[in-house]
């Protein structure tokens, strides 16, 4: 049964919230939490759909009780003691080197996600003196080409963090070895089923999540007020999304909403693959609960309504930003905060940058800045025709490479085991995800930096409401090339008229069971 | 022959109105070419002084209202661990083109000279060979290249950028100074030569000084093509402390967002050097170009 078919348009997700009234002030947050993932039957049949059988075994936490509501019941609840536990694994005292890349955070990253990332660093160089750690951050859009061009030249680092999307390409190629949580500790059932999914091929554990999150949906009231729009209500199905941007364009010579088709960036699959789903078509069966990536379904009717709604916004109505075949989600977020912009799929991070920039704006800035804060409005990505709501279920994991593809030809087991360790530990997994996503390792949302982040960003209760819908992307190895190119060249076909929406969905299609071998 | 008279004196005037549009159509043209190239500086530079909110703001403020050089402060600053980084980048940048640039010229100018001034079995066919490496877009070369500077240890040094900027800058060198050596009469060389000088000695002390100017313009070319380079700095380092400028400034974008005032802080002051270079030693670059372009 599709996870996605489970809940209808009569739920109901009523968010709400008030401005910020002071600088630096937390809006409030009034979440009333419709029937579906209350209730607790419901909500256990989706998520056992992504749950394999043995993650039904003793999760730290109960899944089936998902909710705002219970997350912050859990936070706080209990303690865990990272170096003690990290010791087990691999001696405080080892020593070794090792060299690790990861998906950095950088300058316009917010600052508080900067500060945990440098504290990681600092804190596993204290734990473990006797490691020589060489890490290296990249940037999202580079890491996975430039792993890549390493791996080919046999100059990959020992220890990766990658992008969701990657574990199972270099998985399946074999670059990557054999790591499941019980090797660091860990319990297979303290991470999210869907995300162990992303790291399993053929049956092998090749990696370890250390952070999942789903975006949500954010909205200029001020414009939706102008507009003549419910400032507080956001679109309830992308039929609405289509509607809402165009009377937004209409009236206020701005662009509606924020489509991004940009090619060869996350930004575009993390966007488009909610709104194909929710309309009910799909790649494959993703969408299912026990996907078989059999039959490809972007030339369904249902995908093509899907690529026709984006289609409608960008052609007909022209309510979307014109360079949208070129932005990513860095180039709408400008756009939004300097009003032009009415909504969009919104990464957890948006709302601290948006924080960032008004505590960083001088004189007059400073109060236009929290004027736009004051607008911004939150809520759960909007459903499809029939009620069907879905998100990308994203986040990062880490691996650790084969010798023979790592420079020197040699890896420092202890010393990776050591820092993925600490990374997926409760403690850092939730650190490491402060401002923009969630714990990999499910107990971090019993720790008391949990409690505090809720506390601290009410936004976050959205996209953590929308972690149920949470779809991960196909965990084929040729998902990256799916995802990053097949996907956001259907789009352009359709969007520069290349090809008119049939065609597009049907060459994407083809292109599709091309890659996959003429399926 | 009032006819006449008229016809005369009308006709310096049409000449001159004749001259004058087309003087006015070449200036407004240089002015809209003034424009299209120094705009985006001059953006650049506003947009480096403004708080990220302000940078984001629509309709643009033309001139921020809370100008701020906390972006370069940050930048510049070794204390932070940006400006840290930024620093590191623009030494290891300066190094890279530096070093290129001094063994570009080394190799060009004998390699030029003696394309010039000797016949050797198969000279033409190697004066074309060593184009032949431009003739392709460089990304071809790209993974062949990175698996060769893997194979001889090169990966992650700057040994491995120097060495590959020689193969994209060396040939347009040596073709440059070519045409350069080509106008300096031989004459010159062979009285030197009667006067008792050596081959070597003619060439330094009479050769060298006149082409000074098709030398510095090359040393700009291989100065400003090895500053610039981003594909395969990119792809031979990873390692944080080895990266260039144009890898490095990459830092002011994330996954969701771009930090626009630090970028175009980043990138105005890594067009300094380069405009300085060209602002000083201009007069020799138009020069070396036009003299090397014809034949006397």
């Amino acid at each position: 049964m599709s996870i996605l078919a489970i809940e209808t348009s009569k739920d109901r997700f009523a968010l709400a919230q008030g401005g910020m009234g002071e600088p630096g002030r937390i809006p409030m947050t009034r979440i009333t939490l419709g029937s579906a993932v209350l209730r607790g039957t419901v909500v256990t049949a989706l998520m056992a759909s992504l749950m394999p059988t043995s993650a039904l075994a003793a999760p730290p936490v109960d899944l089936s009780k998902w909710s705002p509501e219970y997350v912050r019941s859990i936070a706080g609840t209990q303690d865990f003691d990272t170096a003690a536990d990290c010791a087990k694994v691999t001696p405080l005292d080892y020593k070794g080197r090792l060299t690790f890349w990861y998906q950095g955070v950088f300058e316009g990253d917010p600052d508080l996600l900067r500060q945990y990332y440098k504290d990681f660093f600092e804190t596993f160089r204290k734990t473990y003196p006797n490691i020589q750690l060489e890490e290296q951050a990249l940037t999202y859009n580079d890491l996975l080409d430039k792993f890549r061009t390493a791996l080919l030249g046999n100059a990959a680092p020992m220890a990766v963090r990658l992008q969701i999307l990657g574990g199972t390409e270099f998985a399946s190629k074999g670059y990557l070895a054999p790591l499941k949580p019980e090797d660091v500790g860990y319990s297979t059932e303290d991470f999210w089923p869907g995300a162990m999914k992303a790291v399993t091929w053929e049956g092998v554990t090749y990696g370890i999540p250390t952070n999942n999150e789903t975006m949500a949906f954010i909205w200029n009231a001020d414009i939706f007020k102008r507009a003549g729009l419910d400032p507080d209500k956001a679109p309830a199905t992308w039929e609405d999304v289509v509607k809402y941007s165009k009377q937004i364009h209409d009236k206020l010579g701005i662009a509606g909403y924020g489509l991004v088709a940009r090619k060869n960036a996350g930004n575009t699959p993390y966007r488009f693959m909610p709104q194909l789903w929710a309309y009910g078509g799909g790649v494959f069966d993703e969408a299912t609960a026990n996907p078989t990536y059999e039959q490809v379904q972007l030339d369904s009717p249902q995908s093509k309504a899907a690529l026709q709604a984006s289609y409608d916004m960008y052609v007909r109505d022209k309510s979307v930003p014109v360079s949208a075949l070129t932005n990513q989600q860095a180039d709408n977020q400008p756009l939004f905060v300097a009003g032009q912009l009415g909504m969009m799929i919104s990464h957890p991070s948006d709302y601290n940058v948006m924080l960032d920039l008004q505590k960083k704006a001088t004189g007059t800035d400073k109060d236009k800045a929290q004027t736009v804060i004051d607008n911004m409005r939150y809520g759960l990505i909007p459903t499809g025709p029939d009620g069907k709501r879905a998100v990308v279920f994203g986040g990062s994991n880490i691996h650790i490479l084969k010798p023979e593809y790592v420079e020197g030809g040699k890896v420092d087991e202890p010393a990776a085991k050591a820092i993925i360790c600490m990374w997926t530990s409760p403690e850092w997994s939730l650190k490491m995800a402060y401002a923009g996503s969630n714990p990999g390792n499910l107990n971090g949302f019993k720790t008391k930096w949990m409690k505090e982040r809720l506390d601290n960003i009410k936004f976050l209760d959205v996209t953590t409401s929308m972690l149920p819908y949470g779809i991960p992307f196909p965990a084929l190895p040729q998902a990256p090339e799916i995802m990053n190119i097949i996907i956001p060249d259907m789009l352009q076909n359709a969007l520069t008229g290349a090809m008119t929406v049939d065609e597009a969905a049907d060459d994407a299609a083809k292109k599709v069971k091309d890659v996959m071998g003429g399926l | 022959m009032s006819t006449i008279a008229e016809t005369a004196s009308r006709a310096p005037t049409r000449r001159r109105m004749r001259v004058d549009g087309w003087r006015w159509a070449g200036r407004i043209f240089l002015v809209f070419m003034l424009l299209y190239t120094a705009l985006p500086m001059i953006w650049m530079l506003i947009t480096s002084i403004k708080s990220g909110f302000a940078a984001t703001q629509f309709p643009p403020q033309w001139w921020p209202d809370e100008p701020t050089l906390a972006s370069y402060q940050k930048l510049l600053d070794p204390q932070n661990s940006v400006g840290q980084d930024f620093l590191r980048f623009f030494w290891n940048s300066l190094f890279v083109s530096t070093v290129t640039t001094i063994l570009s010229v080394i190799v060009a100018v004998p390699a030029a000279y003696a394309f010039s001034r000797f016949s050797f079995p198969g000279r033409n066919f190697l004066f074309f060979a060593v184009l032949l490496r431009n003739m392709f877009p460089a990304v071809i070369f790209l993974v062949p290249l990175f698996i060769l500077m893997r194979a001889i240890g090169l990966v992650n040094t700057h040994g491995s950028l120097i060495l590959t900027y020689l193969t994209f800058g060396l040939p347009l060198a040596i073709w440059l100074l070519k045409g350069f050596y080509d106008n300096i009469p031989v004459q010159l060389e062979q009285a030197a030569r009667i006067d008792g000088a050596t081959r070597f000695q003619a060439f330094i002390m009479i050769v060298m000084p006149l082409s000074t100017p098709g030398i510095i313009a090359t040393a700009i070319y291989s100065f400003i093509g090895a500053w610039n380079e981003y594909i395969y700095a990119y792809t031979f380092l990873s390692k944080n402390e080895q990266l260039t400028l144009p890898v490095g400034i990459q830092r002011f974008f994330s996954e969701n967002t771009t930090d626009f005032p630090g970028l175009m802080a980043a990138s105005f002051m890594m067009s300094v050097p380069v405009v300085v270079l060209f602002l000083v030693l201009q007069r020799y670059f138009v020069r070396a170009l036009t003299e090397g372009a014809v034949k006397h």
